[in-house]
C-alpha cells in the first residue's frame, strides 16, 4: 500500500441512529494528515455525532473506521459487530485528542494535575517527565501560571485552552473539537481559537465541529457542510462560503449565521 | 408512717410508768399532732435523773424519727445526740445520725459516686462497641462499592446478584439477621464467634445499604466525566478509580455519615447474640443495681460517640470537596 497517499483516518459509509432516527447516514470521509477539517451544519444535523463515532464514544451501526490505515473499534462475532476489546478502543483514544463543548475538565485535580493524568495513568510515564510534559503543554495553551489551582476557579475560556492541554499531552495524531467554543461567553471566544490556530501552524491533523463560521474560514482547508446526517457540500471555504455557493439550504444556513 | 406505726410498736414494751406516755404520743401522732407527741416524748428525763434508761432512749429516737420525716433533719440529728452523749455507743443512734448525714449529701454526691462505680465496665462496653464500628466502617464502604460497582454493571448475573444482595439486607430486620448468623448458621455446621459473627451481621447489612448510597453518587457524577476520561485512552477501571470515583467522596460523606451515626446504635442489637458492648454492660449494671445512673451514663456516652463521629464527618467531607471551594 503506498503510504504517501493514504490518509491518517478514513470513514467509511458511517451509519448511526437513535431508534427511529438517522442520526448519521452512510457517511465516508477522508482526512489526510495535516489537514484542518471543520463540519458545519444545523443543529442536529449529525456533526457531533460522526465526530464522537471517529473515537468511538458511540458505537456506529453501519461503516468501517480506518486510522492510519488500520480498521479499529469493531470486530464481527458471530455475525454481528462488537466493540473492540477495550484495550484496543483505550489505544486508540490515546492517539486521538478530543476537546468537548463543556470542557469536562477533572474538578478534582488541579490544572497541572488535569494535564498530567493522561501521561501518568493512561501511559504510565513517571510523575516527573509527565509533570514536564504538562507544563510544556500549559505554556503552549499560555496558562502556565495556573498549574496549582483547580478548574473551579478559571474562566470558560481557560478551562477550554487547559482542556486542549489536556489532550494534546497524550501527543494525539489527530484532535477532535466538538464545538469547543459553543459554550463560551463571546469575549472569551478568542482566546480558544487563538490555541487552535497555534497547534493548526504546528501541522497538527484536526476535525472541528463549529457554529463560528469566521473561524471556519480562516482555519479550514476543507469545509463539510452536513445536515440529517448526510455531507451537502464539501470543499475549500471559498467553494462552500464564496458566492458561487449555489445550494439553496446552505446560503440558507449561511445568511441565517452571518 | 410505716415509721410511725414501727414506733408505736417499739414504744408499747417499756416500763410501766412510761407506757401511758407513750400510748399518749402515739395517740397524738394518729391524731397528726407530731409537735405535740414530740414534746410529750420529750418529758421521759434522762437516766442519770433517776429515769428509765430504755424510755429515754426510746423516746428520744421517735422524736429523732419524727423529725426525720418532717424532714428536719437537724432537730433529728439533736435527738440522737442526746441519746449519744450518754450512751456513744449506741448503734441504732449512730446508724440513724449516719444516716441523716447521707441525706444532707448534695444528691450530686451519690451519683458522681454510682457514675465512678458504673465507669469501668462501661468503658470496657465501649471499647467493644467502638471495635464494631470500626471493623464495619472497614468492611461496609468496600463492600458498599462492590456492590455499587456490580448493581451498575451491564453484565446481566452480577448485577442481579447485587440487586438481590441489596434487596434481602435492606428487606429484613439486622437483628434477624443477627440471630440468624449467631444462631442460625450453626444448624448448617457453621459456628461462629459472636464478634465474627456481629461483624458479618453489621458489615452485610451496612454494605447493602452504602452500596445504593455509592451507586447513586457514582451515577450523578456527570457523563462527561467518564467519556472524557476514555477520550484520553483510560480504561474503564482506570477511570473510575481515578476520575469517577474520588469525585462521589464529598457527596457520599453525608449520607454515609447518617449511615455510620446509625451504625453506632445499631451495634446495641448485638447485645442479643452475647456480646458485651455498652448496651449490653449498662443493661447488666441496671439490672444488678436497679440503678437508671447505668443507663443515663450509656446515653451520655453513646452522645459522645456519635458527637466525636459527625464532627470527624463533617471535616472529610469539606477536606473532600476542598478543590470546589473558590
Amino acid at each position: 500500500m503506498n503510504t504517501v497517499s493514504q490518509p491518517l483516518l478514513r470513514l467509511e459509509n458511517i451509519t448511526k441512529r437513535f431508534k427511529e432516527l438517522i442520526a448519521v447516514n452512510g457517511v465516508c470521509l477522508d482526512v489526510p494528515l495535516g489537514e484542518k477539517l471543520v463540519i458545519i451544519g444545523p443543529s442536529g444535523s449529525g456533526k457531533s455525532t460522526l465526530l464522537r463515532s471517529i473515537n468511538l464514544l458511540e458505537k456506529i451501526d453501519e461503516g468501517s473506521i480506518q486510522f492510519e490505515g488500520r480498521e479499529v473499534g469493531y470486530v464481527m462475532r458471530n455475525g454481528t459487530r462488537h466493540l473492540d476489546h477495550s484495550q484496543a478502543i483505550s489505544a486508540l483514544r490515546a492517539e486521538i485528542g478530543m476537546v468537548f463543548q463543556h470542557f469536562h475538565l477533572f474538578p478534582h485535580m488541579t490544572v497541572l494535575g488535569n494535564v498530567m493524568e493522561g501521561p501518568l495513568t493512561v501511559q504510565r510515564k513517571p510523575a516527573a517527565e509527565a509533570r514536564a510534559i504538562a507544563v510544556d503543554m500549559l505554556v503552549k495553551v499560555g496558562l502556565p501560571d495556573k498549574s496549582d489551582v483547580f478548574p473551579a476557579t478559571l474562566s470558560g475560556g481557560q478551562k477550554q485552552r487547559v482542556a486542549i492541554a489536556r489532550a494534546l499531552a497524550m501527543r494525539p495524531k489527530l484532535m477532535l473539537f466538538d464545538e469547543p467554543t459553543s459554550a463560551l461567553d463571546p469575549e472569551l471566544v478568542g482566546e480558544v481559537f487563538d490555541a487552535i490556530h497555534t497547534l493548526a501552524d504546528e501541522g497538527m491533523t484536526m476535525v472541528i465541529v463549529t457554529h463560528h463560521m469566521g473561524f471556519a474560514r480562516e482555519l479550514a482547508d476543507r469545509v463539510v457542510f452536513m445536515e440529517s446526517g448526510n455531507f451537502l457540500a464539501q470543499g475549500t471555504p471559498a467553494e462552500v462560503f464564496g458566492s458561487g455557493q449555489d445550494n439553496e439550504r446552505i446560503r440558507g444556513f449561511l445568511n441565517r449565521l452571518l | 408512717m410505716a415509721l410511725l406505726f414501727l414506733c408505736s410498736l417499739a414504744g408499747s414494751c417499756f416500763a410501766e410508768d412510761y407506757d401511758q406516755l407513750f400510748r399518749a404520743s402515739n395517740d397524738l401522732m394518729a391524731q397528726g399532732d407530731l409537735a405535740g407527741a414530740v414534746t410529750l416524748l420529750n418529758q421521759v428525763p434522762a437516766p442519770v435523773a433517776g429515769g428509765d434508761a430504755g424510755a429515754f432512749v426510746s423516746s428520744r429516737m421517735q422524736v429523732a424519727r419524727i423529725h426525720a420525716a418532717e424532714n428536719d433533719l437537724d432537730r433529728a440529728t439533736a435527738s440522737c445526740q442526746e441519746v449519744l452523749k450518754l450512751f456513744p455507743d449506741n448503734n441504732e443512734a449512730r446508724n440513724f445520725v449516719a444516716a441523716l448525714d447521707a441525706l444532707r449529701k448534695p444528691r450530686w454526691h451519690t451519683i458522681l459516686a454510682d457514675i465512678l462505680r458504673f465507669l469501668p465496665s462501661l468503658a470496657k462496653g465501649t471499647l467493644m462497641t467502638l471495635l464494631l464500628v470500626l471493623c464495619t466502617m472497614l468492611v461496609s464502604p468496600l463492600g458498599g462499592l462492590l456492590i455499587a460497582l456490580g448493581r451498575i454493571s451491564t453484565l446481566r448475573p452480577v448485577s442481579g446478584l447485587c440487586w438481590f444482595i441489596i434487596w434481602f439486607f435492606r428487606g429484613t430486620p439486622l437483628l434477624l439477621q443477627l440471630f440468624f448468623i449467631y444462631y442460625g448458621l450453626p444448624a448448617f455446621g457453621i459456628t461462629l464467634p459472636p464478634l465474627t459473627a456481629a461483624v458479618i451481621g453489621l458489615g452485610l447489612n451496612y454494605s447493602a445499604y452504602l452500596g445504593e448510597i455509592i451507586r447513586g453518587a457514582i451515577q450523578s457524577i456527570d457523563h462527561g466525566q467518564m467519556e472524557a476520561a476514555k477520550a484520553i485512552g483510560m480504561s474503564y477501571g482506570q477511570a473510575m478509580r481515578r476520575i469517577i470515583i474520588p469525585q462521589t467522596y464529598k457527596r457520599l460523606m453525608p449520607p454515609v455519615g447518617n449511615e455510620f451515626i446509625a451504625l453506632i446504635k445499631d451495634t446495641a442489637l448485638v447485645s442479643t447474640i452475647a456480646m458485651v458492648e455498652l448496651m449490653r454492660s449498662a443493661d447488666q449494671l441496671f439490672n444488678t443495681y436497679f440503678n437508671i445512673t447505668a443507663l443515663a451514663l450509656a446515653a451520655v456516652i453513646y452522645l459522645v460517640l456519635t458527637t466525636i463521629f459527625t464532627f470527624i464527618f463533617e471535616k472529610i467531607e469539606y477536606r473532600a470537596g476542598i478543590y470546589e471551594h473558590r
